[in-house]
């Protein structure tokens, strides 16, 4: 058990951080929409070009190396499928082709993130994943303001069927690698939001001082980064652990709760500001309900936890 | 960066647990599971001095003390496996998480022999002389008074809320040598044997359980002075280091983690419908135990790596109070009414995360130490 990176592991994830300084970060995400951005497909060839999206697929490096990816990215606000393309399609050992891949569920027609820029889906339906070419698939554009390019699949009929089944038990491993990939996400995207509110609240003064130094202010931060914490250790375990169902599903349950909890306090603690789309905090606080109701297109979580862990309760309902 | 356990590791729980099954099949139960009562002390007495006949008890200590010199892995796994069955240690995890490793690090020749080898065998317990009427979180506040005459030491005051004294060996106590210093400094440490005449014991009654609390009061009691553990009047920075250790000696997620388990057991063989609501809150409160087990665990591999202890502390302790509290809230929602019945799983769970965020230093000091990590300006 060691909690600190080895040389490798740092390595690869400063050459990540240093690429997405070039590629990434908050000016780019203003150059590409910023609230409602296009996709970046520059930065999702950067990442596969140098190797940081495929890292997963290096038996020395694997999954743990590849969350960190994700979790960089997330933090330096790209928008790219980096949890699907580094660690989703790397679990279930499929190669998609370049540019974005959607993740979805079968039967579930609303919005969903790259939907109409995806070159590839991987989509759960029952006990088998699919891997399937977006090409035909038409999708219209969905006007949002919650970070990500959302669109909505509008092919009729039965379009997974024209992909490529992943095998019998495929389509769980499909789940716990999103909810692996979403915990990450969702870490880097909080702890975006939540340096940002750090920074504010040390220096904006009210009542003659920086209002971090109330203990109202203080405590709520504390507990926030206690959370975040958590969450990012459950998903890089996840990760390590080849996202087995019951820790991919607590990972995704932590980091949700976490996640809804950044998003009040991140904004009530930057108050109006915060709003402004001046402001950097939008970029990344408005991201978090759009992973959190991505969650919510897969089998809540929290279900998961509790039929994976306690398998005798799967089968009984209140 | 690397969650996996080694050989070593993984087949010293396994050991740890045959054991375990064996030794406490049968006699593990009733008022002998209840911390600090009498049953309790005398049960745990003769277990943790058979750990210690194994190397189990103190692994992380140093060879020259009588431990095994393992790195703390070895440690956070026993605590981890007795915590989660009820801590058959009883007030004897202190003595090797802190109260030794400080009497090791601090004191004189003859302290450690005269204290070391006892700890190491198991055969002595030991309480904590920490909180005062008017010293709670405010520690550096205590007020017990220990002036100087001769070769000793006259205390006067009083200390409250200490667990296990009735049955203690020892106090650890800390007391103001110099009254005229800075708050910090000023305070030493005596190690007093509770049997020193006027080492008054008082117990307190309280819900949280039978055995829990007591007052201690002293006039003019005399020690030795050679009791003293570490220099006069630098008694905090002491017991500063002894807290770091105290607040991730007890692996109390694993307990909850445990308890979690037994809760929903319970709901099966009772047949008892979860609502989804429900089955949601076990979820969050299985997640906090794991989060407060990986922080714990990054705790223990920065000690494993020698390095200082770190903010990471704070966060630990804080994230098992969480875990706590999520199971004790969940554990009534699961059994109902049942769980009101004294010494019913919910029933104990509420009342052990009552006290979580008190213990060892109350939630909101953590969440202030926590503060002052994040580098948050000074109130």
């Amino acid at each position: 058990m060691r909690f600190m990176l080895t040389a490798d592991q740092r390595a690869l994830l400063d050459a990540t951080r240093a690429l997405l300084a070039r590629h990434a970060g908050a000016s780019r995400a203003r150059a590409l929409g910023g609230h409602a951005p296009r996709y970046d497909a520059e930065l999702d060839e950067a990442l596969v070009d140098a190797g940081f999206a495929g890292c997963a697929r290096d038996h020395d490096a694997g999954a743990l190396a590849a969350a960190l990816v994700v979790e960089a990215t997330a933090e330096a606000l790209g928008v790219v499928a980096i949890g699907a393309r580094a660690l989703v399609a790397p679990g279930l050992d499929v190669d998609p082709p370049a540019g974005a891949v959607a993740l979805m569920v079968a039967g579930r027609q609303g919005p969903a993130r790259f939907a109409c820029e995806a070159r590839a889906a991987l989509v759960a339906w029952g006990p088998e994943a699919w891997l399937v070419a977006m090409d035909g698939v038409a999708a219209d554009r969905v006007a949002s303001r919650y970070g990500y390019p959302l669109g909505r699949v509008v092919a009729r009929g039965d379009w997974v069927s024209r992909g490529d089944p992943l095998g019998p038990g495929s389509g769980p491993r499909l789940l716990a690698w999103w909810r692996a990939a979403l915990a990450l996400e969702l870490v880097g995207t909080m702890r975006a939001a939540f340096d940002l509110t750090l920074e504010y609240v040390r220096h904006r003064s009210q009542f003659g001082k920086p209002i971090g130094s109330f203990q109202a202010v203080q405590h709520r931060l504390a507990e926030t980064s206690i959370l975040i914490e958590g969450s990012r250790l459950l998903a890089l375990e996840t990760a390590w652990l080849g996202a087995p169902d019951e820790a991919a599903a607590v990972a995704l349950t932590h980091a949700a709760a976490a996640a809804r909890r950044v998003f009040h306090e991140t904004h009530q603690l930057t108050g109006a500001m915060g709003f402004a789309v001046d402001n950097d905090l939008h970029l990344s606080t408005m991201r978090l309900p759009a992973l959190l109701t991505e969650a919510a297109t897969m089998p809540p979580a929290g279900e998961a936890v509790v039929t994976s862990r306690w398998p005798a309760l799967a089968a009984r309902e209140g | 960066m690397d969650f996996g356990w080694s050989e070593e590791e993984l087949g010293f729980r396994a050991e740890l647990r045959r054991f375990l099954r064996t030794e406490l099949d049968g006699r593990w139960e009733g008022p002998v599971r209840q911390l600090g009562s009498a049953e309790n002390v005398r049960y745990s007495r003769d277990f943790t001095a058979r750990l210690a006949e194994r190397g189990w008890l103190i692994p992380h200590w140093p060879a020259e003390h009588g431990g095994g010199g393992s790195s703390p892995w070895k440690h956070m796994i026993t605590g981890e496996e007795l915590w989660s069955i009820g801590e058959p240690r009883g007030p004897q995890y202190m003595n090797v998480n802190w109260i030794g490793p400080s009497i090791m690090a601090h004191g004189t020749e003859a302290q450690r022999r005269e204290h070391l080898p006892r700890i190491a065998r198991g055969e002595v317990i030991w309480c904590q002389g920490f909180s005062e009427p008017e010293a709670g979180s405010d520690l550096v506040a205590l007020r017990t008074r220990a002036v100087r005459d001769g070769d000793d030491y006259l205390v006067t005051g009083s200390k409250v809320w200490t667990s296990y004294a009735s049955v203690a060996d020892y106090c650890y106590l800390l007391v103001r040598t110099d009254p005229a210093a800075p708050r910090h400094q000023g305070i030493s440490v005596l190690l007093v044997p509770t049997d020193t005449p006027g080492f008054e014991i008082r117990s307190i009654d309280a819900v949280i359980g039978d055995h829990a609390f007591h007052e201690l009061n002293f006039a003019e009691m005399r020690v030795a002075a050679s009791c003293r553990l570490g220099p006069e009047n630098e008694g905090w920075n002491v017991v500063r280091e002894a807290l770091a250790f105290e607040r991730v000696g007890a692996p109390r997620y694993a307990r909850a983690s445990r308890v979690l388990d037994d809760l929903v057991d319970w709901a099966e063989r009772d047949e008892r419908p979860l609502t989804a609501a429900v089955r949601e809150r076990i979820a969050t409160a299985r997640a906090a135990c794991e989060a407060a087990r990986l922080l714990a665990y990054r705790v223990v591999d920065e000690r494993a790596q020698g390095l200082p202890p770190s903010a990471n502390v704070y966060i630990a302790r804080a994230a098992m109070v969480r875990a706590e509290r999520a199971v004790g809230e969940v554990g009534l929602e699961i059994m109902g009414a049942e769980g009101l019945v004294d010494g019913s799983l919910a029933d104990e769970q509420l009342r052990k995360a009552m006290v979580a965020g008190i213990a060892a230093g109350t939630y909101e000091m953590q969440l202030n130490l926590v503060a002052r990590a994040l580098e948050l300006p000074r109130g």
